[in-house]
Parts: C-alpha cells; structure tokens; sequence
C-alpha cells in the first residue's frame, strides 16, 4: 500500500547540510498498523510528512496505492484524499463549529452534498464519542476532544491511509488514553495506520510492526514482541533503555 | 477627573478668545445644513384672477388669460401677493413655496461620505489583491507588489492627488472625482496590502497543513481557511487604515472637489465665522470616523463567538 524506496530528503541551511530522512526503504502493506519510534530529531514526524505530500523529498521514491509521489505529473490533492492525517497541534479551524471543521473537506473535495456530509460527520462523531459536541466551536473543547475531532475529519474523507504525528504528546496526561482508544478501535477495524508516538505501550499493544529511526536512517524494524524483548543493534538498545 | 480636566481646557480656550474679542455666531451655522429655498410662481401672460381657495396653508389660484383661457397653481397662503378679481400683466408673482434644501455643510458631508466610501471599497480591492500577491510563490507578482507598495508609501498623498489630476487626469482625460477617488484607493491599497500580508502571515502554518492534508487545493485552502482568519485577526488594523482614509480625504479638496473640508471654506468666505465652521467640520469628521468604528467594533464582537 505505501513503499518507500531510498528516500532522502535534506536540508540546507547556513552553510549545512542536514540529512533528515537518509535512505529509508520501508513498506506498510493493507490493513497493517505500524509504528515509528525514535529519538527527537531522528526524522520520523519528516519521513511521515513525506508520506502525504506535506514535506518534498530529495530523491528517492514514495508509491502509494501505485502513485510514485516523486513522479511529477502526480495530483498531489488527489493523494492526500486517500491519505488523512493527524497532527501533533491538532489543527482544528478555530473559526468554524466542529461538525463544520468535519463537513468542510467533505463538500469542497470530495464533493458530497451537505445532508450527506453531516450524516457522516454525525456518524464519525458519534465513533469518536463527541456527538454531543458538534455545535461547539474547537476553542470550547478539551485537548483530547480536539484530537478526537481531528481524527473524525480525516476520517471523513474515507482515507485508505492514515497518518499520525505523535498525536498524544500535546496532551494532558488524562486525556492521553481516549485519543489511544480511538486509535486501537480504529487499527482493530483495518485501517491502514503509521503512527509516530512515544507511547510505547500503544506500540506494543496496537502495532503489526514497529520500525525504529535514528538520525534519519531506519535502523531496525520488527515485530513489537522482538523488538522490545530482543532487539539486535546496539542504538535500539541504548534507546529502549531510556524510555522504559 | 477626566470631565474637570477636559472642562478647564474648554473654559480656558474661551477666556482666550474672549481676550482677542472674537464674536461666536453658532447661529448663523444651522442653515448651512438645511435652509429653506424659495421659488417664485409668476403668471406667464397678462391675466386675471378668477378664484381663491386655501386648504391648509396652501391656495389654489385660479386664473384665465385675455382669450378666456383657464389655468390654476397652487402656491402657500402666507406668500400670497393676489386678490380675487384682480388683473396682472405678464411676469407678475402671484405667490411662492417653499422647501427644505440641503446646504453646503450637508452636501459637502454626502460628498466626503461618497469619496471614501468609494475609495475604501476600491482601496479595500486593490489591498487584497496586492496582499495575496505578496505572499504568492511568483516572484514577478512578489516583486511588483512591493514596488507598488513602496513607491504610494514613500510618498506624500498631496503630490500623489496633484499628480493623478494633474498627470493622470490630463493624459487620460479623467474627471476630477475618478482622480481623487482612484488616488485615494490607491494610497489606501498600498496600507491595506501590508496589512493584509501581515494577517495571512499571522495564520498558524498548521492550519494550511491541515487544510491540504485533507485534499484541499492553494485556493480552497486559502477561502476556506486561511482568509477568514486572516480577516477576523486584521479588522481593528483595517478600521485604522479607514478611518485615516476619511480623514485624508480631506486633501482631494485642493483639486476642487467640493468635499466637507471645501464646502467649509466656501462657507467661511460668506459668513467670515472661521471658528465656528471649522470646529462645526472637526465635529462632522468626527461623526463619520466614530459611527465607522462603531460598525467595525459591532462586526469584531459578532466574529468572537468562535474564541
């Protein structure tokens, strides 16, 4: 479903140049719900930019569902429908009411009607256990509302895909878990999920498969059970041993 | 405290005009407002009086000239100069009306009004557009924009007036209203620009991100997300921009267009009250910017409901 093939992508700046993502080959098949871990600044929230089209890349080549990103002639929009996302900030439109924030995307791009678009505005809500709060403006909601209605707009879009960028680590500690919930829920009905986190006990509960980054370079990939019982390179280890 | 302090200025600034023997006549100001014109009803040929009958403070008179012929008018009882039966010869007055016109003050006001109205929407146009192209990828647009924007700030708007009627308004035969009204939304657009860029920029880059990663093109992102935004946060900077806007409008009367400012100094020259019609014209100024940014402050509370 999504294969990368060498991916860089640098930045220059002040005379440097930084290699972000350097040479990631990586791929996420139907219905597979795997996890990037990594120390800050290792270039995972970069590569999952990528993913979408939000971050170009240098060279290499990202194929989702059979489009090569890097192929020029690709309508990037039309990538991004199949492919949601969810942010670190949540990025709500302050100025529009929640089902509105849901409604909007739907009607512009994928051209649904208005009844239409708010029954499944409704019904995603009600999936993420806020209907009762489609007439409130974002500004009114906790952090984990605000993130739960995030989830629900990319939803809307019926994405093949989706995308989370460390979708918890702006949260209050309480609310941590109905975010997660929201999540396992979503991963147990086969949607296709990469998700950046620090939360290493929803990696190890949800993943299929967890690829761990440093320095932009995947270092090792593998199933959460050998990856936290038995990890092979040394980095792995070092960083297992700070976080747990 | 505020009212002492604003009473002792006001009661010194009287002292000091009693000192210099000046002679207030505010009541020669109203009817630079509003003043009654009045419009003679004469009888076209020689003639006679038939009849008079009065309803209301006006009379109907009726008439017949040599031939036999009858006519009627209707003119107010008080200006009535004719009796029944009595013979008049071409050209005499039978009577007159009256009404209520608006004065110079009033019209110059409706003018000013006009002009910056004109101007704000215009001004308001052109600094959208400009903002949108300085924030644009294009470097032509980019660059354009801020030669444009340069080149009406570094400027005096007074030469800026002079060159549009003089310059402009000779080489493309424009009247003197287009040329103020266009210097006008000229000056403003430049103000408006940048404050137009700024708000855009202001809008947190999540938001466009977000709007994209939901399938969003440029445009519609920038519709649906980032301009309402955008606007919300730049209104009190733009009610500034317009409200100046009235206030330099004032300068459009150095090229003879009869705006509050000039209908003031036409009234001086008639009525030699200096003092009173130019605090008369602060006041109406005051009038026009105050009820502006009313309007504005109402539009900001009705657009805070989302914070």
């Amino acid at each position: 479903m999504i294969k990368t093939i060498d991916l860089k992508k640098t930045f220059t700046g002040r005379g440097q140049t930084v290699y972000a993502v350097d040479g990631v080959t990586a791929s996420v098949s139907p219905g597979e719900v795997v996890v990037i871990i990594g120390p800050s600044g290792s270039g995972k929230s970069t590569f999952l930019r990528c993913l979408n089209g939000l971050e170009t890349f240098t060279s290499g080549h990202i194929v989702i569902d059979g489009v090569d990103l890097a192929d020029r002639k690709t309508d990037l929009n039309k990538v991004r429908c199949e492919v949601g996302m969810v942010f670190q900030q949540f990025n709500l439109f302050p100025h529009k009411k929640v089902i509105e924030n849901i409604v909007l995307a739907q009607m512009t791009v994928r051209k649904r009607d208005r009844q239409e678009a708010e029954e499944k505005a409704r019904m995603l809500l009600e999936k993420v256990g806020i209907a009762e709060k489609e007439q409130e403006y974002p500004s009114r909601l906790s952090g984990g509302q605000q993130q739960r209605v995030a989830i629900a707009r990319a939803l809307a879009m019926d994405p093949k895909i989706m995308l989370f960028d460390e979708p918890t680590s702006a949260l209050d500690p309480e609310m941590v878990g109905e975010v997660l919930d929201v999540m396992k829920n979503l991963a147990r009905e086969g949607m296709t999920m990469v998700v950046v986190t620090h939360e290493m006990g929803f990696a190890r509960e949800v993943a299929d498969r967890v690829l761990f980054m440093d320095q932009g370079k995947l270092v090792e990939e593998g199933t959460p059970e050998h990856f936290f019982t038995a990890p092979r390179e040394e980095r792995t280890k070092l960083f297992l041993k700070q976080v747990l | 405290m505020t009212f002492v302090i604003l009473f002792l200025l006001a009661a010194s600034l009287w002292a000091a005009t009693k000192k210099i023997d000046y002679t207030w006549r505010w009541n020669r100001v109203p009817q630079y407002f509003l003043y009654k014109a009045e419009t003679f009803e004469e009888i076209p040929f020689d003639g006679r009086i038939l009849s008079i009958s009065s309803v209301h403070g006006d009379s109907t008179v009726a008439y017949e000239n040599e031939s036999g012929e009858k006519f009627s008018i209707v003119v107010e009882t008080d200006s009535l100069r004719v009796t029944e039966g009595e013979d008049l010869f071409d050209g005499d007055s039978i009577g007159s009306n009256s009404e209520w016109k608006a004065g110079p003050l009033t019209m110059g006001m409706l003018m000013t009004l006009w002009l910056s109205a004109a101007a704000s929407f215009f001004g308001l146009i052109i600094g959208l557009v400009t903002g949108l192209c300085r924030v644009s990828k294009n470097y032509t647009l980019r660059s354009l924009s801020i030669f444009y924007v340069e080149v009406i700030r570094g400027t005096p708007l007074l030469v800026q007036i002079f060159i549009f009627y003089f310059f402009l308004g000779t080489v493309l035969d424009i009247s003197r209203v287009v040329a103020g009204v266009s210097a006008l939304a000229i000056f403003a657009g430049a103000y408006v620009a940048e404050i137009i860029r700024a708000g855009i920029q202001s809008v947190p880059k999540g938001q466009t991100e977000a709007a994209r990663s939901l399938g969003m093109s440029a445009t519609q992102n920038m519709i649906y997300i980032v301009m309402p935004q955008a606007l919300k946060r730049v209104l009190p900077p733009l009610a500034g921009q317009f409200i100046s806007l009235i206030k330099d409008s004032s300068l459009v009367s150095v090229i003879a267009i009869t705006d509050l400012t000039k209908s003031g100094r036409e009234v001086i020259t008639s009525t030699f009250a200096t003092f009173e019609i130019w605090f008369t014209v602060a006041l109406l100024y005051l009038l026009l910017t105050s009820v502006l940014s009313q309007l504005i402050a109402w539009v900001e509370r009705r657009l805070a409901v989302s914070d």
